[in-house]
């Protein structure tokens, strides 16, 4: 199929601005991060600094348990996404391959609360949490955010392109369920498992919303919750510090994308709805 | 013991019925197959001997014993996938081997019976290969491996050729004919293409729409179908089928009549019927240019080329039949005159479609069976 | 012939041993906290007190006679309706246009529009609250080139809701352009080429087939981008508004949370979650039919 060069460069031109205004505040934040206070308010538009400096970075560490918090983030993130994906492999699992009454209501009802939105469920988790005791802890901000069906969903979609026939001719050969998963399943999803989990790992790590409600002291902080706090200067003296906690922020998520962008694209083109 | 036996067995999805009914003994070691159209239920037959199914009622029983709750993987039985169902992420080793490493057979053992079947189906040097890099009629001996290794009393398969070229398809059928002699397992093989029924069944059963039509050799289902749609289904072009009168020995096409052989008149006078259906296959039908002794007259519609013959589209008193010739010499709008083979013609009833029976007489010239199979795939091919 | 699944009714209590631990989660943090929401909501509560009074619709009636809500679902129809514009409508024609008209840099483009979806949105507000600073951030300076002077937009009804939605579309943008794409490109080739061999206009082509074709996922990504898009809103308007300039940029998701853990009125809060709730339910009740309704459907 022919298209004109008439139209195609037009498109190019609008294609590739797009992604600078995309991109723009990544570079920004990355050069800025390495500027010093000055350089940052003189030479705005410049986006290579004139001394680079580790300053901001050093700051960062100093004022706050930095790397606690980092590892704090890690480990949230970490254990989210390993409950998520085993007990979304499992279930979906399940809804693949297995035959059980109520299957198709089950699924509805789970796939559904993808539209609920958190404030409907946001006070009594709450007060779940601060009742066993919870609040400011790792775990209060785990356990609420397992209850996703993101993982179920595309699991499922991935499982049912795996012929039923691969299946059934394990199924003759007397091969357990625990097997048929683990020998046949999982290998051939692992692209749907892997971005999924990157995908999960990605968002618990961003969240903030929900850890804003259970941690209260600086020490158990997450990444977006330090970073928020230099919000309130409104662009004051720790500027170019927050810039530094910005690209520390981004840093891993983005590293994650640009390795797996093919497996994450893949899951996410594939995958389509319903 | 081997058997397999269907018992009224009932295969339905809520008000669906896909099986209605079956009764079917298939014998130890022998290769039966299951024919017939697509959606005629041969396939839920095939996948309920092998438990992937479930029956809804009537029994199934496998080595005499009744077998409907025996789960898949303990019915002993071995199966060849139309889409062959291999694992992609395993090499042909792996695929090949993969059951029984799970079943725990011994190492020794399974070393024994991967070569074999390596040697067999000419799969050395393809070991450490993934199916995306075989070829098709690899892929398809990989399956048939699989299947092989596992020394099952029961031997499935489901359209196993379907996926290859006809020249494949020639040379697997010989492999497959080849591995049953050797192992003498029974066999079940599900296909809709009429040759590879007559060349593999040692007995063919054909279903239509859940029911069972007929079940016999190759020779008795291609030379004495059990009704209409038997005749109608095994033969290429099909068997021309007209309504006609019996009067007076004679057999009334519209206005037309020829004389019945004496032993159809003793036959058909059994019957207390007088409307009758009569069928006769295109290569029985002679065709000639001048009229003959009881003859039919018709007139030619058009010719197309098969290849080694043509068939001759002809109008019989509204009735489209098909007659065969070698010549080409056939013209629109010509007048001919149609000769049905005395002792090839098939007359049903009319309301249950069933054959009125064969004389006595009509002892078939090919008796033996390996020439008669040749001379049918010439004829269907 | 076979209905998709191997293993029989037989086996159920297998199935449900695998889903036993989504069940209990599930349960515990979703099906559970719904329920008691709608409890919540007929109750005035604090979070503190021992003890709940029984108010029945009070809550409800409360909150639609506040004009103050009025204001908030206001703003929350026109953050729908930036959201819908800058996350549905171009998304979709970018996706059309990457698709059929570009050839070349595919995949670059896909993974570049793609990558802001997976940095945190506290990064984007702070970067944007930075760089779209009416006096000194770098936009501000660029306009001054041109002697157009930035209005101070968070302190602006309309400006505030417009920055914080292009914040938030930001991140939204690139996974509904993935769905998107992978819709438009699903597509059968012939269909499209067959048109382009009878001369049909590209344009006649995007609202003749493609959309047509697409629709379902349109529709998804339609619901989601209301449903999910007002949810990300909540994090530029906490972390750069906090709602103000006196509830200029306040949602409704936003307000239920402001009134549960602000103003600890959790009667208030829950009863305008179940109202907000049931307007994405209404939505989503629509998409079913008209998906139902024979809209084209991929695959």
């Amino acid at each position: 199929m022919k298209i004109k060069r008439s139209v195609a460069i037009p498109w190019h031109i609008i294609f590739i601005i797009t992604i600078i205004i995309l991109l723009y505040p990544i570079v920004f934040a990355l050069g800025s991060s390495f500027k010093t206070l000055e350089d940052a308010y003189n030479n705005v538009l410049n986006i290579v600094p004139l001394n680079p400096t580790f300053e901001n970075y050093i700051t960062f560490f100093n004022s706050l348990p930095a790397f606690k918090i980092t590892m704090n983030t890690f480990i949230i993130a970490s254990v989210a996404t390993i409950f998520k994906l085993i007990t979304s492999f499992l279930a979906a699992y399940a809804f693949v391959f297995l035959q059980f009454k109520g299957k198709n209501i089950l699924y509805f009802m789970l796939i559904s609360t993808i539209f609920i939105p958190f404030t409907v469920t946001m006070i009594p988790n709450y007060l779940i949490i601060s009742g066993i005791g919870l609040v400011n802890s790792v775990w209060g901000v785990i356990l609420p955010q397992l209850a996703n069906a993101l993982g179920i969903f595309l699991m499922r979609q991935s499982m049912k392109t795996i012929p039923i026939s691969l299946i059934e001719a394990a199924k003759l050969d007397h091969i357990g369920h625990a097997r048929i998963m683990k020998d046949i399943v999982l290998p051939l999803v692992r692209p749907a498992v892997t971005s999924t989990g990157i995908w999960f790992f990605i968002t618990t790590w961003n969240e903030y919303v929900w850890p804003v409600l259970i941690l209260k002291s600086k020490e158990n902080y997450t990444l977006p919750l330090a970073l928020q706090m230099y919000i309130s200067s409104e662009g004051g003296t720790n500027f170019t510090v927050a810039m530094a906690v910005s690209v520390i922020t981004m840093i891993i998520p983005l590293t994650l994308y640009l390795i797996f962008q093919k497996y994450i694209i893949g899951t996410f083109t594939s995958s389509g709805i319903k | 013991m081997k058997e397999i036996r269907f018992e009224n067995v009932w295969k339905s999805y809520g008000k669906t019925h896909v099986v209605k009914g079956l009764n079917l003994t298939i014998h130890p070691g022998e290769r039966l197959v299951l024919l017939g159209p697509s959606g005629c239920g041969k396939s839920t037959t095939l996948r309920m001997i092998a438990g992937l199914e479930e029956i809804t009622s009537g029994d199934l029983y496998l080595n005499g014993v009744k077998a409907n709750d025996i789960p898949s993987g303990k019915r002993n039985v071995a199966m060849v996938f139309q889409n062959y169902a291999l694992y992609p992420h395993m090499n042909v080793v792996e695929n090949i081997t993969y059951g029984l490493k799970v079943q725990k057979v011994h190492k020794d053992e399974i070393q024994k019976r991967l070569n074999a079947v390596l040697e067999m189906l000419q799969l050395k040097g393809y070991e450490n290969r993934l199916p995306k890099d075989l070829s098709g009629g690899q892929r398809q001996r990989v399956a048939l491996a699989r299947a092989v290794v596992k020394k099952s009393d029961f031997f499935l398969l489901d359209e196993p050729l379907s996926n290859l070229d006809a020249q494949l398809r020639v040379s697997a059928r010989k492999e497959l004919v080849k591995i049953h002699e050797m192992y003498k397992q029974t066999i079940v093989y599900v296909t809709h293409d009429q040759i590879e029924a007559m060349t593999i069944g040692d007995r063919i059963a054909l279903m239509n729409q859940g029911q069972l039509q007929m079940v016999d050799t190759p020779e008795n289902v291609y030379n004495r179908p059990a009704n209409i749609f038997t005749a109608k289904f095994i033969g290429s072009p099909p068997t021309n089928i007209v309504d006609m009168d019996y009067y007076d020995g004679k057999v009334m096409i519209g206005k037309q009549s020829f004389l019945l052989h004496p032993m159809w008149i003793r036959q058909i006078n059994e019957c207390n019927a007088k409307t009758f259906v009569f069928g006769i296959r295109p290569e029985h039908l002679e065709i000639y240019k001048t009229p003959q002794e009881n003859t039919l007259k018709g007139t030619v519609k058009y010719v197309e080329n098969q290849g080694s013959s043509y068939s001759i589209y002809i109008n019989l008193e509204g009735h489209e039949v098909i007659a065969m010739s070698e010549k080409k010499n056939w013209h629109p709008g010509e007048m001919v005159y149609l000769k049905p083979k005395m002792d090839r013609i098939h007359i049903f009833d009319q309301e249950s479609t069933q054959s009125i029976g064969y004389p006595q007489e009509l002892d078939l010239n090919e008796s033996s069976p390996m020439n008669h199979k040749i001379n049918v795939e010439t004829y269907l091919s | 012939m076979s209905d998709g699944t191997v293993f029989k009714n037989k086996e159920s209590w297998k199935a449900y041993c695998l889903l036993i631990p989504t069940l209990i989660i599930f349960s515990i943090f979703m099906f559970w906290p719904f329920l008691y929401t709608i409890y919540l909501s007929f109750f005035d509560w604090n979070m503190i007190t021992p003890t709940k009074e029984f108010v029945g619709l009070k809550n409800y009636i409360d909150v639609l006679s506040d004009r103050n809500t009025y204001k908030i679902l206001g703003n929350t129809f026109i953050y729908i309706a930036f959201l819908l514009v800058i996350n549905c409508i171009i998304p979709y024609l970018f996706a059309f246009v990457l698709d059929l008209i570009l050839k070349r840099f595919n995949g670059f483009y896909k993974s570049a529009l793609f990558l802001p979806a997976f940095i945190s949105l506290v990064v984007g507000s702070i970067l944007f609250t930075w760089i779209l600073n009416p006096v000194s951030g770098p936009v501000a300076i660029i306009l001054g080139w041109f002697g157009i002077e930035m209005p101070i937009w968070s302190k602006l009804d309309g400006w505030v809701i417009l920055v914080l939605s292009l914040i938030t579309s930001w991140k939204v943008f690139g996974y509904n352009f993935i769905v998107l794409y992978a819709s438009i490109n699903g597509i059968s080739r012939e269909i499209i080429e067959a048109a382009r061999l009878d001369n049909v206009p590209l344009w006649k082509i995007f609202f003749h087939i493609v959309l047509p074709m697409s629709s379902a996922t349109g529709i998804y990504v339609f619901i989601i981008t209301i449903v999910q898009g007002l949810q990300y809103v909540f994090t530029p308007i906490k972390v750069i508004t906090q709602g103000g300039p006196n509830y200029a940029s306040s949602n409704a998701i936003y307000h239920a949370y402001h009134e549960a853990f602000v103003l600890y009125r959790t009667g208030h809060s829950a009863a305008l979650s179940i109202m907000t709730m049931l307007i994405f339910f209404i939505l989503l009740a629509l998409e079913f039919k008209f998906v139902e309704r024979g809209i084209y459907y991929e695959n």
